[in-house]
């Protein structure tokens, strides 16, 4: 990380939840729309102060700004309503699965700061991690993997598994 | 990680922490989404969990003992890492079992539940990745997955990214309607009822959602609750289903709902809340089940209240708003068994008129129909327009009289707003009736000098083509010469302006000059390019496309005229088109259907199938919204790996571009691959649902769908006649009227297959099943007949040929002496053969006659319906139903909602197709 020394311009702090201060390139910081937004409207003089974030403990923080720092060069997200309407795909890019290999507990609370933070990007990756894991699974595998308590009786989920046969492709 | 508090460490999360040194999973939820909230909260429910382990969800009871055990302050008051090695320390000193033992316990914790510890906008996101039959599976997993999965703006998102389309405003009525309904009923009740209904609305739905947390266990515990009471009330789940669908009738709960909840949150709370822990309590939805009925009239649904919510089978409305709105899930379902339907080929029919009221049919062949909603126009060889209730399959008006010759071609807009019927005839008249009252607005006389053969309007244009082989655009309001839709003369334009249109140009320095407005349907121009009768035009966002018996298909700008681009490909006359903005269906003489891309002219994919010539066509590629750039990004990876294959020499350079053609109907296997750079990939694009319908000559409707590799493949084939006994009626030879006069001399032929033409009309069949025997067996005898009469028939009109043209229907013998036309037939010899086709609509039948085409007039084609059933003019299909007309004055229609009322109620959702 860089020292205060450094253009301070190029530096910001950010206080965690847990009052630990963080400082971070800018350039990466700026991933996050919030802290963007933030920024800009100080209007870049007080950068010095540290920007607190309520919502988001240390590790997670750090966490985040390893995602933001690995891809402070993408280009900006695309600012189009259509992106929801479109076909999605759960591809999530190698560097980025590898990231996402953290305990649920830890994936949720990445989920939950970059939907805090405004990273979109974030955001999509770590729902599809989600979706991922969902997908292709039987009930039980699914229960399982999430520890969901089954609250349906025998004959409410029979119902509902022959309710559902329409979606089944005959 | 050495902060003392919520450093990361779900222990640490609520301030009270030695409590929660087991419990990553509440804790974190619980004090995360706490966020902003006063002490007193995580207080409370810190010692609330503490009092109450059983609270906590998704663990095993064998953890009431460790979270019993309370934590030393001064262990709490260690760093994150000493804690861990301490624990480790302790486990360490224990014995194997025990370890195991633990080890059981807390592999749950590290399993956690994203529906508990997400707030609906994320858990919506997520399940936005999972295609419909993941979703349903998951909906069997919890209640609280069920809430979450079966969201309804899940389900219209998900309907959406099948690329279907939706009537919104159909939507929005049909809501407003049902608001209407709600609040009438409310008035009725009595003022307690009322007085309840007031404080429920009140804007305090986020107080009521903190207080339930406060008081509650924590935001597991009403799960719990949940999860006792339930088999106690599960009164009757075997005859459960009969009831879930009925209870379409708006629920007044005195509890929020569960998405009325996250509503409120999505808008209120974001992060901090708590409240999206949504509980489908059963106390609640069995409550609701009581006062659905309540206000449904449902009387059954008391006696089996509604324990899964949302309910088994959905529901149009949703049960858990309080406003009514329409169930997503609900039109997704039904709209994909309609589809099933599509591809399985079940359908109900029916016809116009309605079997019991034959009078009310068309007394000719019928060349043009149009439906849109639940009317339906025809337009007849009869001179006739009818307008019928597609509901009642009754005409709405007398017929529309006014047209000295066939009506070929129509339009209608039953809008209020534009309250319109547009058609063009024979007569070379265009005539604006008033749809609402079936009155003559207005005669454009002589509109052409020929047939008019098509026409289309849209909100400010008019535009009509001819047998005269130009194309006319009028203006539909008065325009001023400063309108951006007054035409505008460019070097480019080959179109003819009548005098009165000025050049806007000219006067731009001329400040003060008096300009008259254009009165509605003034003639703006004439388009002139074709080198045969255009037969065939669409306009959409100022393009106009025309289709013309000179094998091409013309691009043009609607304002100057100027023609835009010209597609070439079929080999014969073009008969019919259709424009989506990027691709164009045409259907022509050369019995093919082709798509051609409109950015490049490339072709992407011709349809083989039919034995004659291609009247009619309609295409729906289900586009999804703003899928431009990946239909483009598709069409360049068939292209690479085109040449990729070609550079390894797997492409065969034996074959001509002909062959290649010919054979592609939009595969992407390179070897099949004649045209690249275009935008579209071949086939066209779109989704899975695509589909075409054409219909032809050789008396078929045929179902197109894409096959595994792309291309495009025959689904089904229809037969008109079939529908018609399917529906009650039957089928009838084309009949011939005598009484215009010109059609005269078409006596000779048409005896031989009169014999049980009127029949039907004259005697309401009551027995339908029996009449539709005995006239199967009475068009087998004609058909008999029909054959010896079409020997004699070619014969003697070999005999008229030198005045066919002019008044007699044509013939095998029009044909033959036409044959050596279609080879050289272009700029030099240019006479239609789709043209002539497409208006002489009762050709005598040919079966899989193969050979060049007939030579007719417009006017005098005699009907001869020697096949057993009968040539396909024009079709529509919507979601739903396919509607075509032919020779045959009946107008029949395939129902794929097949009878299902569920389909049916469903459907009148789905938008239609372009």
């Amino acid at each position: 990380m860089a020292s205060a020394s450094t253009d301070a311009a190029k530096v910001i702090k950010v206080t965690t939840s847990d009052g630990i201060d963080i400082t971070v390139d800018r350039q990466v910081a700026e991933r996050s729309i919030l802290i963007k937004n933030l920024l800009e409207d100080l209007g870049g003089e007080s950068t010095d102060e540290p920007i607190p974030i309520p919502n988001v403990n240390e590790a997670v923080m750090k966490k985040v700004l390893e995602w933001c720092e690995h891809h402070k060069a993408d280009p900006p997200a695309s600012q189009d309503d259509d992106s929801d309407s479109r076909k999605k795909s759960t591809d999530i890019e190698e560097w980025d699965q590898k990231f996402m290999q953290v305990d649920q507990e830890m994936l949720f609370e990445i989920i939950l700061a970059a939907n805090y933070l405004d990273i979109k990007a974030l955001l999509d990756v770590g729902c599809k991690t989600v979706a991922n894991m969902i997908k292709g699974k039987s009930p039980d595998e699914i229960r399982k993997t999430f520890n969901i308590q089954n609250d349906f009786t025998p004959e409410e989920e029979d119902q509902i598994r022959r309710e559902n046969e329409w979606a089944e492709d005959r | 990680m050495a902060g003392p508090l919520n450093n990361g460490n779900p222990a640490q999360f609520a301030p009270p922490p030695y409590l929660q040194a087991f419990r990553p999973a509440s804790s974190m939820s619980a004090n995360k989404f706490d966020e902003g909230y006063s002490e007193d909260t995580r207080s409370q429910s810190g010692s609330e969990m503490a009092l109450r382990p059983d609270a906590r969800l998704g663990e095993g009871m064998a953890l009431d003992q460790d979270v019993q055990f309370p934590l030393p302050d001064w262990i709490m008051s260690l760093s994150e890492g000493e804690r861990s090695d301490f624990a480790y320390a302790i486990l360490r000193s224990l014995r194997t079992s025990s370890i195991a033992g633990i080890v059981e316990k807390l592999n749950p914790l590290l399993h956690l539940d994203p529906m508990i510890h997400l707030p609906p906008e994320i858990t919506f996101q997520i399940c936005s990745y999972l295609n419909p039959e993941t979703l349903l599976r998951a909906s069997t997993l919890s209640r609280r997955w069920r809430t979450r999965v079966l969201d309804s703006p899940l389900w219209k998102l998900l309907f959406r990214l099948e690329g279907w389309n939706s009537n919104f405003p159909q939507v929005r009525a049909f809501e407003e309607l049902e608001r209407a309904k709600q609040a009438e009923r409310k008035e009725r009740k009595t003022r307690s009822r009322g007085a309840e209904d007031l404080e429920y609305e009140k804007p305090s739905t986020k107080k009521r959602l903190r207080e339930r947390t406060l008081f509650g266990d924590g935001p597991s515990s009403d799960k719990n609750i949940h999860a006792k009471m339930e088999p106690l009330s599960l009164t009757g789940p075997k005859d459960g289903p009969p009831n879930w669908s009925e209870q379409h009738g708006a629920v007044e709960a005195d509890e929020s709902p569960a998405t009325r909840r996250e509503e409120a949150i999505k808008s209120e709370d974001r992060m901090e809340g708590i409240a999206y822990h949504d509980i489908p309590s059963s106390p609640e939805s069995s409550r609701q089940g009581g006062k659905a009925a309540e206000s449904s009239n449902d009387s059954s649904a008391l006696t089996t209240p509604n324990l899964v919510d949302p309910p088994v089978r959905p529901t149009l409305l949703l049960t858990n708003t309080m406003e009514p709105r329409i169930n997503w899930q609900y039109l997704y379902k039904h709209k994909k068994r309609l589809e099933d339907n599509w591809n399985a080929g079940r359908f109900s029919n029916f016809q116009l008129p309605h079997p019991m009221h034959p009078a009310e049919a068309h007394t000719e062949c019928v060349y043009t129909i149009q439906y849109s909603g639940k009317f339906l126009v025809s337009g007849s060889r009869d001179w006739t327009i009818r307008i019928w209730n597609l509901e009642t399959q009754r005409l709405i008006h007398p017929v529309l009289a006014g047209h000295k010759a066939s009506v070929l071609c129509l339009q209608f807009d039953e809008r209020p707003s534009q309250d319109i019927v547009i058609s063009g005839g024979s007569d070379c008249s265009v005539i604006l009736w008033r749809f609402s009252t079936g009155k003559i607005i207005k005669i454009l006389e002589k509109a052409h000098a020929e047939s008019v053969l098509n026409l289309r309007f849209d909100d400010q244009y008019l535009v009509t083509c001819s047998k005269d082989k130009t194309i006319k655009v009028w203006n539909r309001k008065e325009i001023m010469p400063t309108d951006d839709t007054y035409p505008s003369s460019t070097t480019k334009s080959s179109a003819r302006f009548p005098s009165y249109i000025i050049d806007m140009q000219h006067y731009v320095e001329t400040q003060h000059i008096h300009f008259q407005p254009l009165q509605p349907y003034t003639h703006l121009m004439t388009l002139e390019g074709h080198n045969a009768a255009v037969n065939a035009i669409q306009i959409l966002d100022g393009q106009i496309v025309s289709a013309s018996g000179d094998r091409s298909v013309k691009v043009w700008n609607v304002r100057t005229g100027a023609c835009l681009r010209t597609f070439s490909g079929h080999s014969k006359g073009i008969a019919c088109v259709q424009f989506d903005g990027r691709r164009i269906v045409s259907g022509s003489s050369d019995e093919t259907v082709r798509i051609f891309d409109r950015a490049t002219g490339a072709e992407v994919a011709c349809l083989q199938g039919h034995g004659n010539l291609v009247r009619t066509v309609q295409a729906q590629f289900g586009d999804l919204p703003g899928n431009e750039e990946e239909l483009e990004a598709e069409a360049r990876a068939v292209d690479r790996n085109f040449f990729e294959a070609r550079r390894k020499g797997l492409v065969s350079t034996e074959l001509t571009r002909e062959q290649r053609r010919a054979r592609n109907a939009g595969s992407r296997d390179p070897n099949a691959l004649f045209a690249f750079g275009a935008k579209l990939p071949p086939g066209g694009g779109g989704s899975k649902w695509a589909r075409i319908v054409s219909g032809s000559y050789d008396e078929t409707v045929i179902i197109w769908k894409r096959g595994p590799d792309g291309a495009w493949e025959k689904s089904k084939i229809l037969y008109q006649n079939e529908a018609v006994r399917a529906a009650g009626g039957r089928p009838h030879r084309p009949v011939e009227r005598r009484a215009h006069g010109n059609h005269a001399n078409n006596a000779q032929n048409n005896d031989a297959q009169q014999p049980q033409q009127q029949g039907g009309h004259a005697a309401t069949p009551l027995n339908f099943q029996a009449l539709a025997q005995q006239a199967q067996v009475q068009a087998q005898a004609a058909q008999t007949l029909a054959h010896q009469a079409q020997a004699l028939h070619a014969a003697s009109q070999t005999m008229q040929q030198g005045n066919a043209a002019a008044t007699t229907n044509s013939t095998a013998a029009a044909a033959a002496a036409a044959a050596a036309a279609p080879q050289n037939a272009n700029a030099a010899n240019p006479q239609p053969h789709a043209a002539n086709q497409g208006q002489a609509a009762a050709a005598p039948h040919h079966h899989h006659h193969h050979g060049p085409h007939h030579h007719h007039h417009p006017l005098a084609g005699p009907l001869n319906g020697q096949g057993t059933n009968s040539r396909v003019f024009k079709l529509q299909f919507d979601a739903r139903r396919i509607i075509c007309c032919s020779q045959d004055p009946t107008i029949v229609g395939w129902d794929f909602a097949n009878g299902d009322q569920d389909i049916i109620a469903a459907s009148q959702f789905f938008s239609d197709s372009v």
